[in-house]
């Protein structure tokens, strides 16, 4: 009954993984993955880990999953497009390597001694949250201390990241300051029927085109 | 293996495999795991969406706290949850730092193919 259970979690894990790696879609790679996430959890309630498999249910589907599907919904990912004709020689090296791989794993689970250790039995209290926690908090509690110092820098980092413009030099090439003007507004003497463009990099450059360096530089002498 | 009250080691594993014929063994989770991994680790070669390479990464850390459940559970030992533990949080702290990076990445270069950005400048 356990093994048919084991099977078929086993089973719903693995499909998902391959259906998260063959889909072109991201939205539908993250769905597959919050599948094996949710058949990992009950394959740790088989093995009377039911902490663990809580801690994987509220962390993993409710915080990191969401995040993910959060970007990926706020870029507007397009589907992975197609490409063939590259690396096209490398296909039947993958094919060979493969087997070796499923040679070698056969090869020593055939060679394997067979060795049966006693399953942890639901009286067991070795998942439960009382042991797990009495042992973070005494003989762990320097990794529990250093993991949250981890998590500080965590915050830190993803705030430095995602602020808008912590990352660029005023040499860098901005989005908002690169523009196109056409050429009446720079050079007040070439007619508005004139359709040539002004190409400026950086906001410096275009306020300088436009004049505004010269008023800025007699207003400082003022 | 120490077995408990068994003089005879074959004798005792012998009866063991009879009493556990249908209970599921520590190297299928081991086997289990090994796949995932694996699966994983083809999806952070083969895919070029930087979203999808980092949810095979998430997959691999899975695999692994898969392999340290089942050898905390089998051997009666709570050293291994801690880990998995620990594993999650760093997995945390990972998908905070990952997706900015994404986020700025996108912003930068408006793009998420990771051949595109495989000078790592603008």
């Amino acid at each position: 009954m356990l093994a048919l259970l084991f099977l078929l979690f086993a089973a719903l894990a693995v499909g998902c993984a391959l259906a998260m790696v063959a889909q072109r879609n991201p939205l539908y790679s993250a769905i597959s993955l919050i599948g094996v996430f949710v058949s990992l959890a009950c394959l740790y309630i088989m093995l009377a880990a039911p902490f663990i498999a809580a801690v994987q249910v509220i962390v993993y589907e409710g915080a990191i999953m969401p995040g993910v599907v959060f970007v990926i919904m706020l870029l507007n990912v397009e589907v992975e497009e197609r490409r063939t004709g590259r690396l096209k020689f490398l296909v039947p090296a993958a094919v060979v390597l493969a087997f070796v791989l499923f040679a070698e794993v056969a090869f020593i689970l055939a060679s394997m001694q067979e060795f049966y250790v006693t399953p942890a039995s639901a009286s067991a209290n070795v998942g439960v949250t009382h042991s797990i926690g009495t042992a973070l908090f005494t003989q762990y509690l320097l990794p529990f201390e250093i993991t949250s110092i981890l998590l500080l820098m965590a915050i830190v980092g993803a705030m430095t990241l995602a602020r808008r413009g912590g990352l660029l030099s005023p040499n860098a090439r901005v989005i908002p300051g690169a523009q196109q003007l056409p050429l009446s507004i720079v050079d007040a003497s070439v007619g508005i029927e004139d359709t040539r463009a002004v190409e400026t990099d950086t906001t410096d450059e275009a306020a300088r085109l436009l004049g505004y360096e010269r008023l800025r530089d007699e207003s400082e002498r003022e | 293996m120490k077995q408990r009250g068994c003089s005879d080691t074959s004798a005792c594993a012998m009866s063991q495999s009879e009493n556990n014929e249908m209970e599921p063994q520590l190297s299928w989770y081991l086997a289990l795991s090994a796949v995932l991994f694996t699966i994983g680790v083809t999806g952070v070669i083969i895919k070029r969406n930087i979203i999808a390479m980092f949810m095979c990464i998430e997959l691999m850390l899975n695999s692994v706290n898969l392999t340290f459940v089942a050898f905390s559970s089998f051997f009666q030992d709570v050293t291994g949850q801690l880990f998995v533990f620990i594993v999650m949080t760093v997995a945390a702290a990972e998908a905070a730092v990952g997706l900015g990076i994404i986020i700025a990445i996108f912003r930068n270069r408006e793009s998420l193919d990771v051949d595109e950005a495989s000078i790592l400048k603008l």
